[in-house]
């Protein structure tokens, strides 16, 4: 209200003050005393720590388990910005450039058709029976229930076993872009208190089924740095 | 529309002279009264039978005969207790909520096949879902409006709005159930996404939402003490392995109680889902186990059992029993008490009558000490909330209403004539007596709850009414022009249907309790109370500006300057009115908001709607000072500041923002349009009549040129109002 | 308050002329129907933006353009209305007007008469409560302190400004003062300004630039990086977010450089981010340290605070649902205020709260959103330091005296003059008003 009178005066005067030193560096006025209880700093070396990054920001399943938040510096420092596991790209497969959620992408097929990437997200990544059955309703399924998806087979991957999932259907993606009839999706999860991994291949069925010796071959060669 | 009688049974209205010869009869001779409340409700009947007329045709049901309840069971279950939504209430209470839940109304109305019709109340329809399961499970309660709904879960549908009966919709329960998750994932997704259209319901689909919703509490009434009947009439027997159907009519829950090791209902999880031993011992307790947690989790939601230590708040069902007592070994002679009482009271239930009756007065008696027992004041006022909802007051205060509309329509086929002097007595008497149980109704509603009489939504509703009515009447007795008996019945019967509407399509508990911020009666009294006085009074200006516009152009009482003038003189008093209690309700909401979130004011919407009303009151009595309102142009705002406060009732409730929003209802938008759109019909009559008054004007002018140019209306020797 | 005829629109009769407009009817009629407008108007606006920006645009402003597409679904055919910019005044110039029309018109201007002296009192009721309003607006300090069960507390934070801190350490790393730069010489720099900052007793000068209002530091090696523009530091860079609905939940941050003055040594550059502040009351905020010309120091991004005159303890918490259902029955405090050694036990709770030295303590939440049952819990209270705080009562007070004073002399009038003169008069309703 009213306080705009003074305000603009204060406005006004600052920025006159303001134009004639806007070269000149400002004075710090704004001194306090701390109270005994303040004088205490809590001073934080690592900068993840000190941003409070999420640990999957701060390099994911392998690097959290080595340290927590401070992965991310081990991460960027021991790979120079390197993801922190060594892989063998498959025959026919062309790496992608990383986007949000994927840390390493790979597209194959004629035209590109088909994709495989590998996501990693903290801690168990919404447990595993969330993750299964997210997948199975992209590709239109019901969910299975938890024992269902404890039985199904597994693949090994980070030299863990990992929960193999192969679904054939009608793919919707993420973010409900189009739907894709006669779809097929292989995929396999492995999860630790540290966090969690998932490789995911969707592409049509036939490509799909023409691919799935380099999934296994790309999952297999999976190791950390 | 709950009504004592379907209304073919009704006497016929009795319109004879003879009960208008001496007005005062009417307030005097309870025969009379007695006798109106007949005619009131037929009129009610005839004035709110809906379209579809699902309430008027008895439904047939598959069963041969309806054994119907002796009136001392009834009575012995409803004063019984029951805690939810916070609160211990009676059964009566809860009841009744349920049904209007599942069905819109609070009876169930059907015919046996012996050709008996029936009407049974909702305390009535519990027992039957309770003790008689099966028998319930054919009663038609699920209320579907639109029959794709149904149609869409593959059941065959009825009429296009009609009731359904469990058993009706069993063929499509596993499709219903799917789409339910379904609809309710979506739903989730909705909310996550702030309101993203994408994933937005339709209409059918949120009907089936409801009725999958409906139809599984139902399923666990209906199994809520399907322990204690050995395999009979299980309800989700579906999830049911064969091999644990033979073991359930075998196994007796209380005995196996006793017996199991003391484990949570974790441990129990974890034991039923590992994977099953070779040993047949273990197999054996594995199902035994299985089928506890089956009859345990069934038997959740209906908590009626208060719990032994004294300072624990929550009350149990008798599945919380039977885990409790699963979990403390301490616990479990209590637990199985209280198993073995219910067991008694299922066993009677399939005896005959006085067996049942006199087991449920004991259980029931049992279950009162118990809770007296506690020494919390549980439920100490249920007998007066049992009395409010019988009494139906506020169904008898529409009543009354209506039955004054009808009398006053009369009045007005022979005015002047001493037949209508009678009959508007007669109008006087209604009103007077509407308001009576009105004002009743909301009195013991404040004194169960202990609270001012405003604290949700649904109360704002009755209370506006009243009020409405109360300032009508008072209008009339000062003006005696015969507008404020109309403007009162108008008010009356459009308030009190409302409320009765609003009430069964909620179908929640219109006591509950209240959030902390609202825990305050001093607040609620003032505040509150105030500002909705200021509310009323804004709708009877509408009203009142609605009457002077619509009467003007349609030329009644033509030439009669006078009844004019004093019409706007009243409405101009009611809106000084409405000024006084908006201005003073809204500065009182402002302090309360620095007392109880620190800041007066912050433009929070509900804030700003009752700022509106000031404003626009404001505006009218400044216009009307300065001379830019006149007679057609105050009651043109009038009409506006009625749309202002409808918006600021109902409207800023819908808008989904801000701290006020307590009261969620959706497709009132709809309402609220068509009835701003009458709104803005009736001020648009104000332009003909502006444009006519103005050629009048100016016709004068013409008439004597001579004169002095027209003096400034209002006049600064005017002091501002 | 007047009407205006023709002969005042005469350049001598100019002061005239602007006294009489500022007491007309005239005016008082335009800015209450425009306040109802901007009042609807920007509660619709809340329905997409949010209360703050509604309050921005709408209330604390002097003008404004509204589209009426704001929280208005159109039809598709009519969608082009919602587009056309309708200029609107803002509530800083119709309450001001308001105040200048009541003052003038209702209080200076007026005749003053027995008749009138209800409607004196209740108009200058009004003036008070928009002067206290004004007041509210001008000098009110609002903040809030959260404390766990047996912390004590005597600053309070802001809720939504920052400032950077400076802290020489000394041998044991503790700080007996801090220096500020001040929210306001932040959230003025612009994009690619370096701005230069200096202190005598510093051995260096610090240069700020890189302020983003809302962002997040993430490491380059975060695949996630590849979004985010500006200058590396450390291996982080600054991914910048949308600017929150919610103003207090933006995250400012800074990229900080320190100079040393002697131009020997090297300079030492950071981030400096709101995500190292306490977040939790429990925690100190996290601070960057360095050491220049062999001193040791640690720069920090903190919310703005500033002292009470007394310390609170919080000796208990008592949060309680009604049984069965998750709706909150009763949040309260239990504190101690403790003043240059005495103790005075007090509680807090909704609509009770603590005034004491010009200082109002709210219950206003607690915390930790995931705390399960059992765990430690906060208590926070929304402390504000306004002057005006009861004037809305007392302002209150004096509008109903008013009112109540006016419309009980004219319903005295009107039930004891007879019933038929007055519908029958036509000066019977101007003499009524």
């Amino acid at each position: 209200m009213m306080r705009f009178f003074p305000l603009c005066l204060l406005a006004a005067a600052t920025a006159l003050t303001g134009c004639s030193k806007s070269k000149g560096p400002r004075e710090i006025t704004g001194v306090r005393e701390l109270s005994a209880d303040e004088r205490k700093i809590n001073i934080v070396e690592s900068p993840a720590q000190r941003f409070r990054m999420p640990s999957e920001m701060a390099g994911g399943a392998g690097a959290a388990a080595a340290g927590g938040a401070g992965g991310g510096e081990a991460a960027a420092a021991g790979g120079g910005g390197a993801l922190p596991f060594v892989w063998t790209t498959p025959e026919g497969w062309t790496q992608q450039p990383q986007a949000p959620m994927r840390d390493l992408s790979f597209a194959f097929g004629p035209n590109g058709e088909g994709e495989c990437y590998l996501s990693r997200l903290p801690g168990a990544g919404g447990g595993l029976v969330a993750n299964v059955n997210r997948w199975r309703g992209q590709m239109g399924l019901d969910p299975l229930t938890e024992a269902e998806i404890i039985a199904l087979p597994k693949k090994p991957m980070f030299g863990l076993q990992g929960t193999f999932v192969d679904i054939a259907g009608t793919f919707s993606g993420m973010g409900g872009g189009p739907v894709r009839e006669n779809y097929r999706m292989l995929g396999v999860i492995v999860s630790s208190d540290a966090g969690a991994v998932f490789v995911k291949l969707t592409g049509p069925a036939e490509l799909v089924a023409a691919n799935q010796t380099q999934f296994d071959a790309f999952c297999a060669s999976l190791q950390p740095r | 529309m709950p009504l004592p009688h379907p209304p073919e049974k009704l006497p016929p209205p009795d319109l004879s002279e003879s009960h208008f010869s001496n007005p005062r009869s009417l307030l005097i001779s309870m025969k009379t009264v007695k006798r109106f409340r007949a005619l009131a409700a037929a009129v009610l009947a005839m004035a709110t039978a809906g379209p579809a007329g699902v309430q008027a045709k008895d439904v047939s049901v598959p069963f041969d005969t309806y054994p119907e309840w002796p009136a001392e069971v009834t009575d012995t279950f409803r004063q019984m207790l029951v805690q939810e939504g916070g609160r211990v209430k009676p059964v009566h209470t809860y009841a009744r909520f349920m049904l209007m839940q599942f069905s819109g109304r609070s009876k169930v109305t059907f015919e046996s096949k012996d050709g008996q019709s029936h009407n049974a109340e909702a305390v009535a329809w519990l027992l039957d879902t309770l003790f008689r399961p099966q028998l319930s499970a054919d009663l038609p309660i699920f209320v579907v409006d639109d029959s794709e709904a149904v149609s869409r879960i593959g059941v065959e549908p009825k009429e296009k709005r009609d009731r359904y009966s469990y058993n009706d919709l069993l063929p499509g329960r596993s499709k219903l159930a799917e789409l339910t998750a379904e609809y309710a994932r979506k739903k989730q997704q909705y909310d996550d996404s702030e309101k993203n259209p994408q994933y937005e319901l339709d209409r059918i689909e949120g009907m089936v939402l409801v009725l999958g919703q409906n139809v599984s509490n139902f399923e666990y009434l209906m199994s809520q003490f399907g322990f204690a009947r050995k395999g009979e009439a299980l309800t989700h027997e579906s999830v049911l392995p064969a091999e644990l159907k033979e073991l359930a009519k075998r196994l007796d829950m209380t005995e196996m109680l006793d017996k199991m090791p003391e484990m949570t209902v974790n441990q129990l999880v974890q034991a039923v889902q590992a994977p099953a031993a070779p040993d047949d011992d273990q197999a054996m307790l594995k199902s035994a186990m299985q089928l506890f947690f089956f009859h345990a989790s069934s038997g959740r939601g209906f908590s009626i059992f208060p719990p032994p230590a004294k300072e624990t708040e929550e009350w149990m069902s008798i599945g919380d029993v039977m885990l409790t007592g699963l979990e403390k070994k301490d616990m479990r002679p209590w637990a199985i008490e209280r198993m073995n009482e219910v067991k008694a009271l299922v066993e009677a239930g399939t005896k005959d009558g006085a067996t049942f009756s006199a087991a449920l007065k004991k259980f029931a008696d049992d279950h009162h000490a118990e809770a007296d027992g506690r020494g919390r004041g549980e439920g100490d006022r249920s007998e007066m909330e049992v009395k409010l909802y019988q009494g139906n007051y506020f169904t008898n205060s529409l009543a009354w209403f209506v039955l004054a509309f009808v009398l006053l329509a009369v009045s007005w086929l022979a005015p002047g004539s001493a037949f209508s002097k009678y009959l508007t007595w007669g109008v006087v008497g209604c009103l007077v007596i509407g308001l009576f149980y009105n004002v009743y109704g909301i009195t013991l509603r404040c004194l169960i709850r202990h609270r001012p009489p405003i604290t949700n939504l649904y109360d704002t509703v009755i209370f506006i009414t009243g009020t409405g009515v109360l300032l009508a009447l008072i209008l009339e007795r000062m003006t005696r022009i015969g507008v404020g008996l109309f403007v009162g019945t108008v008010a009356g019967v459009i308030g009190m249907f409302l409320s009765i509407k609003y009430e069964a399509k909620e179908a929640t508990d219109t006591m509950g309790q209240l959030v902390a911020v609202l825990d305050t009666n001093f607040w609620l009294a003032t505040h509150v109370t105030i500002i909705n006085i200021g509310y009323a009074a804004g709708i009877l200006s509408a009203i009142l500006g609605a009457v002077y516009l619509v009467g003007r152009i349609s030329g009644l009482r033509k030439g009669d300057r006078d009844f004019y003038r004093v019409l706007n003189r009243m409405n101009y008093g009611v809106i000084c009115f409405c000024l006084f209690f908006s201005l003073v309700g809204t500065v009182l909401g402002g302090i309360w908001a620095n007392y109880s979130w620190g800041r007066f004011w912050g433009w929070d919407p509900k804030e700003n709607g009752a700022l509106m009303i000031c404003l626009w009151t404001l505006v009218i009595l400044h216009g009307r000072m300065g001379g830019y309102l006149r007679e057609i142009g105050i009651n043109v705002n009038a009409v506006l500041l009625g749309v202002i406060v409808t918006f600021s009732w109902w409207g800023v409730n819908n808008l989904g923002v801000g701290l006020h929003s307590y009261g969620f209802t959706d497709g009132v938008w709809k309402w609220l349009l068509i009835s701003w759109a009458i709104c803005g019909a009736v001020m648009f009559c104000g332009l003909p009549l502006w444009l006519r008054e103005r050629a009048d004007r100016q016709e004068k002018q013409n008439a004597a040129p001579s004169g002095r140019k027209k003096p400034k209306p209002g006049g600064s020797a005017a002091q501002p109002a | 308050m007047s009407q205006l005829t023709a002969e005042d629109f005469q350049p001598k009769n100019l002061p005239r002329l602007l006294v009489g407009l500022f007491s007309s009817y005239w005016l008082a009629m335009v800015v209450l129907i425009f306040m109802t407008l901007i009042t609807l108007f920007g509660t619709l606006y809340q329905v997409d933006h949010g209360l703050f920006a509604a309050k921005q645009k709408y209330f604390h402003s002097w003008f404004l353009l509204h589209y009426l597409r704001d929280g208005m679904p159109l039809p598709p055919s009519l969608e082009w209305i919602g587009t056309i910019p309708l200029p609107m005044p803002g509530g800083f110039l119709l309450m001001l007007l308001l105040t200048i029309n009541l003052s003038i018109g209702a209080i200076i201007k007026v005749r003053k008469r027995k008749k009138g002296i209800g409607m004196l009192i209740a108009h200058f009721g009004m003036i008070f409560l928009l002067v206290s309003g004004f007041v509210t607006f001008a000098f009110n300090r609002e903040g809030y302190m959260a404390l766990y069960e047996g912390q004590t507390g005597s600053r309070v934070e802001s809720y939504r400004t920052w400032q950077l801190e400076i802290l020489p350490l000394n041998e044991a790393g503790e700080a007996d003062k801090a220096l500020t730069i001040p929210y306001h010489d932040l959230e003025t720099i612009r994009e690619g300004e370096r701005r230069e900052f200096k202190a005598a007793d510093l051995p260096f000068d610090i240069v700020i630039s890189d302020y983003t209002k809302n962002a997040v530091p993430v490491p380059v090696s975060a695949p996630i990086s590849a979004q985010a523009t500006g200058r590396e530091v450390g291996g982080f860079k600054l991914l910048v977010q949308k600017p929150s609905k919610e103003a207090e939940q933006n995250l400012p941050a800074v990229i900080a450089t320190f100079r040393p003055k002697s131009g020997a040594g090297e300079s030492v550059e950071t981030i400096l981010s709101a995500r190292s502040a306490n977040f939790d009351p429990r925690d100190g905020a996290m601070a960057f340290g360095f050491e220049i010309d062999g001193k040791r120091f640690a720069a920090r991004m903190v919310k703005e605070n500033w002292p009470v005159p007394f310390a609170v303890r919080l000796d208990k918490f008592i949060f309680e649902r009604h049984p069965g259902v998750s709706m909150a029955r009763n949040y309260e405090s239990r504190i101690t205020r403790i003043e240059s050694g005495a103790e005075r036990p007090l509680e807090i709770k909704m609509n009770e709260p603590m005034r004491y030295a010009g200082f109002t303590f709210f219950q206003e939440s607690f915390g930790p959103a995931n705390a399960a049952p059992g765990d430690a819990m906060y208590s926070q209270f929304a402390v504000h330091n306004n002057p005006a705080d009861q004037w809305p009562l007392y302002s209150l007070l004096i509008t109903t005296a008013g009112l109540m004073i006016h419309f009980g002399m004219r319903l005295f009038d009107h039930t004891s003059r007879p019933r038929r003169d007055a519908a029958a008069a036509p000066a019977g309703e101007a003499a009524a008003a």
